[in-house]
């Protein structure tokens, strides 16, 4: 057994007294839970996530509920409704964005006043975070985390993640939640749980490592590709195998993803009316003489401005004579891009009787992907009002793909090179963020490859 | 790991709630539903609830004094034109409340149909659509869906899913309901009626019987229950809010008001009888919409649904509650339909409204202003897949259906269709077990009489003697305290001849008096009602003596012929003789006889 600690107490386990901060979409009984939405103002759940009671058992202490990006809907914490998450990082005097949607979740790791913390990643809202605030980052594979007590953003993508300093204890709390839980209908069972077992790789091979060409894009700073080439030759020098890769769907996917998130959001967030709990603006909000629909002034004050945008978005995503040509296009693009993974890992997809393989068109597959978590270093907040909100949703080009697929992720902080921090601001970020993917459910192999490259980097 | 589901009942130990000051927060569910917990929240029958009995028998009063009436013929003469011109079109959709014991989607208790359970005592976490909180598809839900599919000839299919229907209401907690829109659990189905049923000769077309299609059904969940509290307060229970429904979706295959409603009957029957649905639409466990369209006979109209195509533009009557408004509302919608198309108008797509008693449906709103459901497959919940083995079990352990039990009722003991019918109908089915348990309580007391004549005794009892008994002591059948066994005991007297017919109906008042717990045979015993055979000295004595005191009567039979004047001597034979003692046979042979001389 990893790590087993003992608390003052003699009590066994894992996580005994370490402190965990939870972002706030994620329910607890003892403290409020608002998803920083004015719309939950006050409310107080009855019962703890499954995610939260399992880290309670092993131990941990719930130090905090911390902001997010309003319902988990933004890149850069900055729409809460109880004010936007700083960065611990300045460049030039100017406050950098610490990354979305789980920035309270980055920053309470990155200023050490958590041990590690619990994020929920929908397309990619805990690397990106990771990634701009120098930490480590991990997006299980889909339906291996609970998502029980975890309020829906997009519910078919919506995925627990961990945050913390180090791939080792990523790790230990990743090994404290695996389960299965029968109250979340997309949680694993146990008999895909042991086929993906079965189809673990011999560990510590020499890995074939692929480098999805897609990835280099225009847009791509110099700052980034330089440590993604950087990382690469370390594990080309240290024996792994290169392999350039195609994934010709990556340009549609976040077309996709902003399609089917925001029409599922707008269906998971019609819950919120006000009758049953959290805020409801007084008076009479159902009354036809005004010629609104129900709750329309509860609703369009509970929410803000990001949320009700891709409410709008969904609801006309969704509607009978958009479905066809969002929804449903968006849905096929979804296959498109995990039939793209399917044809170059190794692994079979155990969730797929005939998925597509990489020998099926003569080819070998790779263990894994290392690709950049996002295409710059953190944009100042300055930068980011200057930006139009499609101009935002840019930033999640490199992590949706993972998403839409269900895939195990990891953004690693990777040293900028010494000649890149002597010409930048000294309070500047430190390291890029670098993801690696691996196949549905071969979680194991992102994290030994994700300890692997934090260990040649040290030692570079 | 197993942590038992939340129950909201237990949240009153709640810790102190987080407010911000300034804001006008709801602190919580909890305490609004506290507070509506000393509410009365009503159970009682929709009002407009008509009993089956009830329905049947206003239905042939009305019929008749139309065709007393003379204005009811003139009218009827002008309805009759109008229906020779325009053919109506109607499909339906029923829901019906499944009898089970659990939600759809939670493990919460499923007591829609309890009026004890206190209200938002039976609602787990998903149920009020806390944050957070999933749907746990509950497989016992499926048994009576598919009993009811079953039933109702449908193809199984192997694999459907869960799709949501988005609209915004307070009894819809999550903003939207989840049903089966794109792939329902079963298809294909049909359901035969026949004019006993209720179908008109002329729908029959000259058949006996009629197959109205059934396109699909599927599963969904209940809403939760609004009392209004007038002026502006409405309350909230949601205890039935996910009860399990199947929605059961009619071809347009009806053409009259008459067969619309003969069809919502027969679903109902079929679905108590294979225990799909517990309780019916007199107390809200059944709720249908129609789809009303007409067009000209012999013109194709641009229309279509459900895969029929030509026909008029259609309009949706929405939430009938019982047999009777579903037949007037389309009545009513087709009269409105038909005028408007004369009137060189044209039929709006839209949905409307009907209330019991009223002529007109009313419009409740047009297509502008028609909801897109905005349908969507549910992300968290995996396919519904159905084993065939599953299928084949209750397949083979179905209950009988009522067309069955009328047919094996004939056959067995040989009443006219028509009674066994109405036998199989009749409260809820225990007259049909009353009748049976007294046929085999007669087969040990009266050896020598075929099977067949006993059941035709029993059900003439049953039936007839046993309901003008009832209907004559303004009694109700839950009121009957006779006893298959007294009722067996008193046929077996009177078929063996040692009680009159009319000591047997004084029985039944006998033995349905609580006051006594004396078997019908210490009964006839105690108060000397056995037929004791007069002698022939004394029946001559008898009728003598009436002779005397009508010699008007007597000249009427002898001088003027007057022989059916023969039967009133007989009469008061029977009527002044001693209880149980005079047989009107007898006393006729002697009458006539004596009136000869």
């Amino acid at each position: 057994m990893l790590g087993v600690r003992f608390g003052e107490d003699g009590i066994k386990g894992a996580l005994v007294g370490r402190r965990i901060a939870i972002k706030d979409n994620i329910v607890t009984a003892d403290q409020p839970t608002t998803a920083s939405s004015r719309i939950l103002e006050g409310y107080t759940s009855p019962f703890d996530a499954t995610v939260v009671t399992q880290l309670r058992h092993a131990g941990a202490v719930i130090s905090s509920k911390v902001s997010l990006d309003e319902f988990g809907m933004g890149s850069h914490s900055q729409t809460a409704y109880e004010g936007a998450v700083g960065s611990p990082f300045t460049r030039n005097g100017e406050a950098l964005s610490p990354g979305g949607s789980s920035g309270g979740s980055a920053m309470a790791v990155a200023d050490k006043s958590a041990w590690a913390a619990l994020g929920t990643d929908t397309g990619g809202s805990v690397r990106l975070p990771a990634a701009y605030c120098g930490v480590v980052g991990f997006k299980p594979s889909y339906g291996r985390l609970s998502r029980w007590g975890v309020i829906q953003y997009a519910n078919s993508l919506d995925t627990v993640g961990v945050l913390a300093n180090s791939v080792a204890d990523v790790e230990s709390m990743y090994q404290q939640l695996d389960h299965h839980d029968a109250r979340d209908p997309t949680s694993l069972p146990a008999t895909v749980r042991k086929r993906m077992t079965i189809s673990k790789i011999a560990q510590p091979a020499p890995l074939r490592v692929g480098v999805p060409l897609e990835y280099n894009i225009s847009e791509l700073t110099s700052a980034v590709r330089d440590t993604w080439i950087f990382t690469l030759s370390l594990l080309q020098s240290a024996g792994h195998t290169l392999v350039p890769v195609f994934l010709p769907t990556t340009r549609q996917s976040l077309s996709a993803y902003y399609v089917l998130a925001p029409a599922e959001a707008s269906s998971n967030l019609a819950k919120y009316d006000g009758i049953r709990y959290g805020r409801r603006t007084p008076g009479n909000d159902a009354s036809p003489a005004e010629g609104l629909p129900l709750y329309a002034k509860t609703r369009g004050e509970g929410f803000g401005e990001e949320v009700r945008r891709r409410i709008l978005l969904g609801a006309y995503a969704l509607s009978s004579e958009a479905i066809d040509n969002y929804f449903i296009q968006a849905q096929k693009v979804r296959r498109l891009v995990q039939r793209d993974f399917d044809r170059v890992f190794s692994t079979k997809n155990p969730l797929i009787e005939h998925a597509a393989t990489p020998e099926a068109d003569g080819a070998v597959g790779v263990d894994v992907l290392i690709t950049p978590t996002a295409p710059t270093l953190p944009p100042t907040i300055a930068e980011l009002k200057q930006q139009t909100s499609v101009e935002s949703y840019m930033f999640d080009v490199f992590t949706v793909p993972a998403s839409l697929a269900g895939l195990p992720a990891i953004s690693v902080p990777i040293p900028l090179s010494a000649a890149l921090r002597e010409s930048i601001d000294k309070q500047d970020v430190r390291s890029v963020g670098i993801q690696i993917l691996g196949q549905f459910g071969t979680d194991d192999v992102v994290l030994h490859a994700a300890k692997m490259i934090e260990g040649l980097c040290a030692k570079a | 790991m197993s942590v038992p589901s939340v129950r909201l009942r237990s949240l009153k130990a709640l810790p102190a709630l987080y407010t911000r000051p300034g804001y006008t927060t709801r602190p919580c569910y909890v305490s609004k539903w506290l507070q509506s917990r000393g509410l009365q929240v009503s159970t009682a029958p929709p009002p407009n609830a008509v009993p089956l009995r009830k329905h049947l028998k206003d239905e042939a009063k009305r019929k008749k004094a139309d065709a007393k009436a003379g204005t009811g013929l003139r009218r009827d003469n002008a309805v009759t034109a109008r229906l020779q011109k325009w053919e109506l079109t109607v499909g339906i959709e029923v829901h019906a409340e499944l009898n089970s014991a659990c939600k759809l989607f939670s493990s919460a208790t499923a007591a829609s149909g309890d009026s004890t359970a206190v209200p938002n005592s039976n609602v787990a976490a998903f149920d009020a659509a806390l944050p957070g909180a999933q749907p746990q598809f509950q497989v016992a839900t499926l048994l009576p869906a598919l009993r009811a599919a079953v039933a109702l000839g449908c193809d199984i299919q192997r694999k459907s899913g869960w799709d949501r229907k988005h609209y915004f209401h307070w009894d819809q907690p999550n903003g939207y309901q989840i049903t089966q829109y794109y792939q329902p659990f079963a298809k294909d189905g049909a359901i035969r009626l026949s004019a006993e049923d209720g179908v008109p000769e002329e729908d029959l077309l000259g058949g006996r019987s009629l197959l109205i299609g059934i396109k699909q059904i599927q599963m969904e969940q209940d809403t939760a229950k609004t009392t209004h509290h007038p002026p502006s307060s409405y309350h909230i229970d949601y205890n039935r809010s996910g009860h399990p429904l199947i929605e059961i979706i009619t071809l347009p295959h009806i053409h009259s008001p008459q067969t619309a409603a003969a069809v919502v009957r027969k679903l109902q029957s079929v679905l108590k009888a294979v225990d799909a649905c517990t309780t019916g639409m007199e107390l809200g466990g059944l709720r249908a919409d129609v789809n009303v369209s007409v067009r000209q006979r012999g013109t194709i109209g641009s229309s279509s649904y459900s895969g029929v195509a030509g026909l008029g533009q259609r309009t949706e009557i929405k939430n009938l509650s019982s047999f009777k408004a579903v037949e007037d509302a389309i009545v009513a919608e087709r009269d409105r339909q038909i005028s408007v198309l004369e009137a060189g108008g044209i039929i709006a797509g839209e949905t409307r409204g009907w209330s019991l008693g009223s002529t007109e449906t009313t419009r409740l709103r047009g297509k502008e202003g028609e909801v897109d459901y905005r349908y969507m497959p549910d992300a968290d919940l995996p396919p519904l897949i159905i084993g065939n083995d599953l299928i084949d079990h209750l397949r083979d352990r179905l209950p009988e259906l009522p067309d069955t039990t009328v047919e094996r009722v004939q056959r067995e003991y040989g009443v006219t269709e028509k009674d066994a019918r109405t036998i199989v109908a009749l409260d809820d089915g225990d007259r049909l077990e009353y009748m049976e348990a007294t046929v085999e309580l007669l087969q040990p007391r009266l050896l020598d009489v075929d099977d067949l004549k006993l059941g035709k005794l029993a059900g003439n009892w049953v039936l007839h003697e046993l309901g003008g008994f009832l209907t004559a002591n303004n009694l109700c059948w839950s009121d009957l305290k006779i006893y298959p066994i007294d009722l067996a005991d008193i046929i077996a007297y009177l078929t063996r001849g040692e009680i009159t017919s009319r000591t047997a109906k004084q029985l039944l008042e006998y033995s349905n008096d609580d006051s006594t717990s004396r078997r019908v045979g210490d009964l006839i015993y105690d108060l000397g009602l056995l037929l004791r055979p007069l002698s022939d000295d004394e029946y001559t004595e008898l009728a003598r003596t009436i002779m005397d005191e009508n010699p008007g009567m007597v000249a009427a039979v002898k001088e003027k012929g007057q022989k059916g004047k023969i039967m009133w001597f007989v009469g008061q034979m029977v009527r002044r003789g001693e209880e149980g003692t005079i047989e009107p046979g007898k006393a006729k042979e002697v009458v006539e006889r004596m009136l000869a001389e």
